[in-house]
């Protein structure tokens, strides 16, 4: 499903290039649930964007659901990315000036998968789905931040990707809302999603099929499910 | 998982589109009204250039104007027409005459031109139309042009009292009213118009003699010059069967009088409104660029949920086309409303009657091609710049940051350093700024520079009135009027109408047949004349040894261009040849073309002499009195002298009257200008307007900031306002800089058109001082308005506002 090959993340910076990631190997199978784990400032963030074709890689090969993303120009990107990821961000970025349901609908139209009368029931679905069904015609600002979270990541299956990546999706919200949004994405990974997620609450793990631990941008341990270790150090 | 694969019509995405051009109501609107404004002035003044080319077809054309006229010694008689008809490059002849008397409007006396017609059944050439009342009129009857009703304060039924050179006054009946498209409006010359037969002529005292002989030439499209060659070779075979002729005229072919400064006028005013719209376009690519940073973040959603490059280029592009379209939608009503009060307003001027209104397609085309294609050139940089912008750009972009210009600023004041963070920006709306007060300014500068030369008609000339008479008066004649009471001074000059001679040929001179437009006369005042004093443009002024110089006024100057000072000059005064050495040029504002010589040079060229016999065919006359209604009593006084005298009058004009027609010639220009004032200062304000707004919601996130660490709302928008005020000064003294040479230019094109030579050179201080109220103004209630709306906002919300 994902298969990442010694892939490399250098930032330019002010006093030479930080090497956000290094040599970085991994490789997960569809339907799969990984949280990716770290300290601030560990790589979590880049992976992920990399992951999701936001950013290209310095180095390395990444391939995700069999396509090469760094072969794809921008265009040609991000049409690939609507269709076959979902992304979902800690701050929910709806579009402020959309509602909800038309929120959900935008990737539909983005990617011409479904005409608008139906990508009005699809989008009523997936509300429904998630939750918040009834907060449909009300614009983001009037919604409070886990119902935003919901409809965030509504619009991320709009287009029925097989995997949704998530950055910090429960960062911005209390325990218990955070425990709901996270139940949603389990639920996703069970109904046979392939679901990445970074986070920084160790607890929340438990839910995970594997977790990616980062340190400097190198993988500092992975464990499955079965609690054993993959593998330490990244490999050379 | 089967999802249809469809391409229906996009729908959510035009939505938004939709929606933010709501949310962003107010800055749309100042770009909508930009770009509207600057059509309008656009589709305004071609509409009227359309308009009005067709309509002098349709008008001046349509009266078969003369190309040329033959002035003869004898009477133009049947024999005469028939001969200049058989010329081959000759279309049309008629006879015809124009003679110059007067008319008693209540106690005074003004001018008359009465053109005494052949056969009024059969006019071919400067044709009019009757429109009310008798046609032809009887014997000792005369039509008068409608515009000449108010002149003459009668109407159709009326009477009016007219004398000419040699008759004695006799009450003529006005029989009916024509419309003369070919004579400038009555109240603008000064003068009445009527129309007259040869019998009626003669009832007033004059021999029935028609002198001049109008033509047509074959070739519709000939040129000055070859109506003068097609005139003058008319005028040799005449000579050769032994009919003198006199003098030839010829008017710029296919030119109303007035056409060359209608043409400039629209010229400059087209200027400056495309002028208007590139500023409007900077403005939109500012603005546009202001709220797309605002988009940015929407930008990277929307591509990270699969918007391609092509199709956020495509949603922005839209909405800059539908500003557009907006625009021209409510420009094309309003500029057509334009042109039709521009139109009617130089119609009037031109005394044209609007045959068609109709405003042709290429216009609206123009207007549409303006308000559709111009925003969205000037757009499609910044809007490819923000479409083509990588997701992760996106995503990370945050509002301000070019911190490369912090360091070098950093020793500025606060609201400099604000107003510099964004070069680009700055620079922009400066641009803008500067060049809408630069252009604000020298509207009105120029308005201010045309009253100064009106004024100038009052500070170079010291005396009340011209009196002209038809022939040559004795000294006798000025010393009694100097005697009269309230007279102040009295002088006496020799004038007569003249041409500058080419040896061995006819005389031609390019005046109208009006007479009045581009005529020449040479003048004979007194060496020391203190009736006038104008400026000394090259050379000296007359001395009274100067038995062999000659002075031209600026005007006269201008027609002989290659004339050096010390160079001789060939004149023709009323056929009389004269050779002088050029010794000095003055300007002479609102005057047509003149030479001067001393009286007594002018004696001797006409063959009189100063004193008793007489040479003296004007007087100048200073009053005591310092009141309108004071120089009027004083001219009935001089009048009635005279007419006790039997001294025979061809004009009296009082000098406030040169004036009232110098200024009723250009308050078409004069509203021109102030109307581009206003069209320039919209849109510059709007430009700030719009720059302010969008400084006040970029820095909400900075305010929010500020106000944690105790900043008071009170103190940010004190800080706004200092920035948009630092904004309005810099450009305000780029403006003051950039309308001189402005000035200058307008004022040489528009002064040659009025008086041939350029204006005055005057930088208005209420010019200056009103762009940097109105900035100073526009500053204060731009930044107000959204920084009050941006301080009150809390904390939490303007930290995730951005
Ligand atoms: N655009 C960038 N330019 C330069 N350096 C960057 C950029 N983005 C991230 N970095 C650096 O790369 C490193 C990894 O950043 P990243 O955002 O992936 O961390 P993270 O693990 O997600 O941290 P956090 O938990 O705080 O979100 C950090 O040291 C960061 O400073
Ligand atoms: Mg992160």
């Amino acid at each position: 499903m994902i298969e990442l090959e010694h892939v490399s993340k250098v930032y330019p910076g002010s006093n030479g290039n930080f090497k956000a990631l290094d040599g970085i190997t991994l490789r997960f199978p569809a339907g799969e649930f990984v949280a990716i784990v770290g300290k601030s400032g560990s790589g979590k963030s880049t992976l992920i964007n990399l992951i999701a074709g936001i950013d290209r890689p310095s180095d390395g090969v990444i391939r995700v659901v069999g396509t090469p993303v760094g072969t794809l120009d921008e265009s040609n990107l991000a049409t690939w990315r609507g269709r076959h990821i979902g992304v979902v961000f800690q701050f929910f970025q709806l579009l402020p000036t959309l509602t909800i349901a038309e929120n959900v609908m935008l990737p539909m139209d983005f990617c011409a998968t479904l005409e608008p009368r139906a990508a009005r029931l699809r989008a009523m679905a997936l509300l429904e789905k998630v939750g918040i069904a009834d907060q449909a015609n009300k614009l983001p600002s009037s919604l409070s931040g886990g119902q935003q979270q919901r409809a965030a990541i509504a619009r991320a299956l709009a287009n029925d990707p097989p995997l949704i990546v998530a950055d910090e999706p429960t960062g911005n919200l209390d325990s218990h809302t955070a425990e709901a949004v996270l139940a949603l994405l389990v639920g996703l990974s069970k109904a046979g999603k392939t679901v990445v997620m970074v986070t920084h609450e160790r607890d929340l793990t438990q839910y995970a099929d594997r977790i990616v631990t980062l340190a400097d941008g190198k993988i500092a341990s992975q464990t499955t499910a079965g609690q054993h270790t993959v593998s330490e150090v990244s490999h050379a | 998982m089967s999802l249809h694969k469809t391409h229906s019509i996009p729908s959510i995405r035009w939505l938004k589109l939709a929606r933010d051009l709501m949310a962003e109501k107010g800055r749309i609107l100042l770009m909508l009204t930009a770009i509207t404004v600057s059509i309008i002035a656009i589709g305004a003044v071609l509409g009227s250039y359309a308009v009005l080319t067709r309509e002098i077809a349709a008008n001046y054309l349509g009266t078969n104007p003369a190309s040329a006229t033959l002035e003869l010694e004898g009477d133009v008689d049947a024999r005469i027409v028939k001969l200049a008809r058989q010329h081959p490059q000759v279309r049309e002849a008629e006879a015809r005459d124009v003679i110059l008397a007067r008319a008693k409007v209540g106690e005074d006396w003004r001018s008359l031109l009465l053109f005494v017609i052949d056969d009024f059944a059969a006019m071919r050439i400067s044709t009019f139309a009757p429109i009310q009342g008798a046609w032809p009129p009887a014997t000792g009857e005369m039509l008068i042009e409608r515009t000449a009703t108010s002149m003459l304060e009668a109407t159709v039924g009326g009477h009016v009292l007219v004398k000419t050179a040699h008759g004695t006054a006799r009450e003529v009946t006005i029989a009916g009213l024509v419309h003369d498209p070919g004579l400038a409006p009555a109240s603008q010359e000064r003068t009445g118009y009527g129309y007259i037969s040869r019998a009626t002529l003669s009832t007033l005292g004059e021999r029935p003699l028609l002198h001049e002989l109008r033509i047509t030439v074959r070739d519709p499209q000939a040129s000055i010059q070859g109506v003068e060659s097609v005139a003058s070779n008319l005028a040799r075979s005449l000579t050769d069967q032994g009919i003198a002729v006199h003098e030839i005229r010829v008017p710029p072919p296919r030119q109303h009088p007035h056409q060359r400064q209608l043409v400039t006028i629209l010229f400059m005013m087209l200027a400056f409104s495309v002028m208007a719209l590139v500023l409007s376009g900077i403005l939109v690519s500012g603005s546009l660029a202001a709220m797309l940073v605002r988009q940015v973040r929407e930008i990277g959603i929307m591509k990270t949920i699969g918007a391609r490059t092509r199709q956020i280029f495509g949603m922005y592009a839209l909405m800059v086309a539908s500003i557009g379209i907006m625009a021209v939608v409510l420009a094309i009503p309003l500029g057509w409303l334009g042109t039709q009060i521009l139109t009617k307003a130089i119609a009037g001027l031109l005394n044209f009657n609007l045959t068609d209104a109709a405003v042709p397609t290429w216009v609206f085309a123009v207007q549409a091609f303006a308000g559709g294609v111009v925003p969205l050139l000037v757009a499609a940089i910044p809007i490819a710049r923000a479409s083509r912008m990588s997701v992760r750009q996106a995503l990370d972009h945050y509002g301000v940051s070019p911190d490369s210009l912090r360091w070098r600023t950093a020793k500025l004041p606060r609201p400099a350093r604000n107003a510099l963070r964004r070069p680009t920006r700055l620079a922009l709306t400066v641009a803008l700024l500067a060049a809408g007060g630069a252009m604000f300014m020298t509207a009105l500068n120029v308005s201010a520079g045309w009253d100064r030369n009106i004024a100038k008609v009052y500070e170079t000339r010291h005396y009340d009135v011209e009196v002209r008479f038809h022939e040559a008066q004795g000294s006798p004649v000025a010393e009694r009027i100097r005697a009269l009471p309230g007279v102040k001074s009295v002088e006496a000059w020799g004038y007569s109408p003249a041409a500058f001679a080419k040896p061995g040929q006819i005389n031609v001179v390019r005046t109208y047949p009006d007479r009045g437009h581009a005529s020449f006369s040479v003048m004979g005042p007194p060496a020391d004349t203190r009736l006038i004093g104008f400026p000394v443009l090259a050379g000296r002024w007359l001395q009274p040894t100067d038995t062999e110089g000659v002075v031209l006024n600026h005007a006269a100057a201008a027609q002989v261009p290659q004339i050096r000072i010390g160079d001789r000059i060939d004149l023709s005064l009323d056929g009389k040849p004269a050779s002088r050495r050029l010794v000095g040029i003055v300007e002479e504002i609102g005057s047509s073309a003149v030479a001067y010589v001393t009286d007594q040079a002018f004696a001797r060229i006409v063959g009189t002499q100063v004193g008793a016999q007489g040479s003296a065919r004007l007087l100048r006359i200073a009053t005591h009195a310092n009141s309108p209604q004071g120089r009027i009593d004083v001219i009935r006084t001089i009048e009635q002298r005279l007419s006790d005298d039997g001294v025979s009058v061809e004009t009296a004009v009082p000098l406030a009257e040169l004036r009232t027609a110098m200024a009723d010639h250009i308050v078409i220009l004069t509203r021109a200008l102030l109307t581009m004032a206003v069209v320039m200062a919209t849109v510059g304000t709007l430009g700030l307007a719009s720059t302010m707004g969008v400084s006040v919601v970029e820095r909400t996130r900075e305010f929010a900031v500020m106000k944690t660490v105790g900043a008071t709302p009170r103190r940010i928008i004190v800080l706004l306002i200092a920035e948009a005020l630092f904004i309005g000064a810099l450009s305000w003294i780029i403006a003051l800089i950039l309308a001189v040479p402005l000035t200058g230019l307008v004022d040489t094109l528009v002064g040659r058109l009025g008086f041939v030579a350029p204006l005055p050179f005057i930088m208005s201080p209420v010019a200056a001082l009103g762009w940097l109220a109105l900035l100073g103004g526009v500053s204060l209630v731009s930044t107000i308005l959204p920084a009050n709306r941006a301080a009150r906002m809390s904390v939490a919300r303007a930290l995730v506002a951005l």
